[in-house]
């Protein structure tokens, strides 16, 4: 007690030297109680506030090299300010054709991640229980894998006989195959002695799929459905800006064709806001299914 | 008396295969476990009791010889044959009530005769309260006895215990001593049940059967016959138990 009462007595003090000796300087720019505020306050103020200024010196550098049409290395003479973003967002924000954008994003997003879910954890279940199922589907799977879904964009189009058709395969093509890879490690990590107990409690083939291998898998199902996410967000955005009609990639690269730069950005974020709250609802979805693994 | 339970092992080898080597861990082992009957086996660490207990129960295929119940081989686990696992195997994604009922519903029992069954054994393994937990969230004691729960709830006309008490306290280990052989004396299924505690097998069962790390195989069957209307603490004590318990233990290094 006493002891450590000594070392806070101690550092009161040094801190009071050294604030003595900046206060001279400090005061006379009114910056003292600033300082004083942002490294000695409270942690939870602090961990509020330096985000925010961080942001704010951002954008008031971004405002700066736009308004001053810096060019080195990287050429700001075309690029919209945040003042010119804002305006831009607010123009955009109350016509029709933004929120049917959204929409259609949202839209193929959900469609293709929700066939790709259920074909994905129907392949990799198969992969990792059946060894002839393995061998005939693996070969393939390890030849696609590597082809980025933007890749399949040409053959995408021919194949399909609408463009519609076409995103909505390239999103799907880009959300299957991490859920199929994840899923597939899991049924393989499955312990034999769980398959064992559920066998001696009379469970058959088709139970012990359901009962043990498929929840077993599921923190890895969503682990690959988070990644599967991602890619999906990916591989709709490069079939929208190549092939599409509707969606907030099409409305991003629509916006830099017709020089309407502020709207670039304006997509871009929003682009980045669909995708993270698609995310977290995957996170959310985790959360509520497997409550036992945490 | 009922005649179901009745398991004939012949001549069986049992062993591991690994590449082109097969190592042989029980060796032309034959016994006939009667209907009902409670047997325990002993033996070093390593001779082969578990092997032997998971082939009783389907899990590995005799490499030469065979294992009958009833009249027909075993080939597949069921729920006939119910174990109770040296490793922990509740599944982690169920409660525990979720777990000890999992036997029942796959044995086509309703919801709420299932429920009531789980409660009932959940109950007789002192886990009251805790229904609702899942695996991770119980001691290791705790764990084995959840399982003990859930292999008695399936019914199963053999049992096959694998150390299911070696993780417990003293006190808890003879409650459920206890417990089980009243289950044991009320329901008369096969048991057969392996540990490292002489006392314990002597205790419990009516046979006491040694087996042997270097020949792989039985090398002495000790008959308890106790006298069931004898006091347990009585009949632990009496010279003859101890007679007994000194012949197990001359037994036990070969
Ligand atoms: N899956 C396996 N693969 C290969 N060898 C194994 C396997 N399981 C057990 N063995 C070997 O078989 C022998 C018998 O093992 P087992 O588990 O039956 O012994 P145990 O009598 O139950 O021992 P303990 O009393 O320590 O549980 C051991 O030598 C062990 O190394
Ligand atoms: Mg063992």
């Amino acid at each position: 007690m006493i002891a450590s009462d000594r070392k806070q007595d101690r550092k009161t003090r040094e801190r009071d030297k050294y604030a003595k000796k900046k206060s001279s300087l400090a005061n006379k720019y009114g910056l003292d109680y600033m300082i004083r505020f942002l490294f000695i306050g409270r942690r939870s103020v602090r961990a509020f506030i330096i985000p925010l200024l961080s942001i704010v010196l951002g954008l008031l550098v971004w405002q700066w090299l736009t308004q001053t049409h810096a060019d080195v290395i990287l050429d700001f003479s075309n690029i919209p300010s945040p003042l010119h973003v804002y305006k831009s967002f607010l123009n955009v924000v109350v016509t029709k054709a933004y929120w049917k954008d959204i929409y259609w994003s949202l839209y193929r997003i959900a469609l293709a991640f929700t066939i790709g879910s259920i074909v994905g954890v129907s392949i990799g279940v198969a992969l990792g229980y059946s060894t002839v199922l393995r061998l005939i589907v693996a070969p393939y799977i390890e030849i696609m894998r590597p082809i980025p879904a933007i890749a399949w964009v040409p053959m995408a189009i021919l194949l399909w006989p609408t463009t519609e058709q076409s995103i909505v395969f390239i999103t799907f093509l880009g959300a299957v195959f991490p859920i199929v890879l994840n899923t597939w490690d899991g049924v393989k990590r499955v312990p034999v002695e769980l398959v064992k107990a559920a066998r001696s409690l009379g469970a058959n083939r088709i139970s012990v799929l359901f009962h043990v291998v498929v929840p077993y898998a599921i923190p890895n199902i969503t682990v690959g459905m988070a990644l599967g996410m991602g890619a999906a967000w990916f591989a709709l955005l490069a079939g929208e800006m190549i092939s599409g009609r509707y969606g907030i990639g099409y409305f991003t690269w629509e916006s830099y064709q017709l020089i309407q730069y502020g709207n670039i950005i304006v997509g871009m974020l929003t682009i980045g806001i669909l995708s993270s709250i698609t995310s977290g609802a995957i996170y959310l979805l985790k959360r509520k299914i497997v409550p036992w693994s945490e | 008396m009922k005649d179901i339970g009745h398991i004939e092992i012949q001549r069986v080898c049992l062993g591991y295969k690994s590449g082109l080597d097969t190592k042989t861990v029980i060796q032309d082992l034959s016994l006939t476990l009667d209907a009902g009957s409670f047997t325990s086996f002993i033996g070093a660490s390593g001779c082969g009791k578990s092997t032997l207990l998971n082939a009783i129960g389907g899990h590995y295929k005799p490499l030469s010889g065979s294992i009958i119940l009833d009249g027909v081989e075993i080939t597949t686990p069921g729920a006939d044959l119910g174990i109770v696992f040296q490793q922990h195997t509740l599944f982690p994604w169920k409660t525990v009530k979720e777990n000890v009922r999992f036997g029942p519903m796959r044995r086509g029992a309703g919801r709420a005769a299932a429920d009531k069954l789980a409660d009932e054994y959940i109950d007789l393994v002192g886990l009251s309260g805790y229904e609702s937990y899942y695996p991770k969230m119980l001691s290791g004691g705790m764990q084995h006895r959840a399982e003990i729960a859930r292999a008695l709830a399936n019914k199963p006309a053999v049992l096959l215990m694998d150390e299911p008490f070696g993780a417990l306290d003293a006190q808890m280990r003879a409650s459920l001593q206890d417990s089980l052989s009243s289950i044991w004396e009320n329901t008369h299924v096969t048991i057969v049940f392996v540990t490292h505690d002489v006392n314990e097998a002597i205790r419990l069962s009516q046979r006491v059967v040694i087996i042997s790390r270097r020949s792989g195989s039985i090398s002495a069957i000790i008959e308890t016959n106790r006298d069931h209307d004898e006091p347990i603490e009585q009949y632990m004590q009496s010279r003859r138990t101890q007679e007994l318990k000194k012949r197990c233990l001359e037994m036990l290094p070969a």
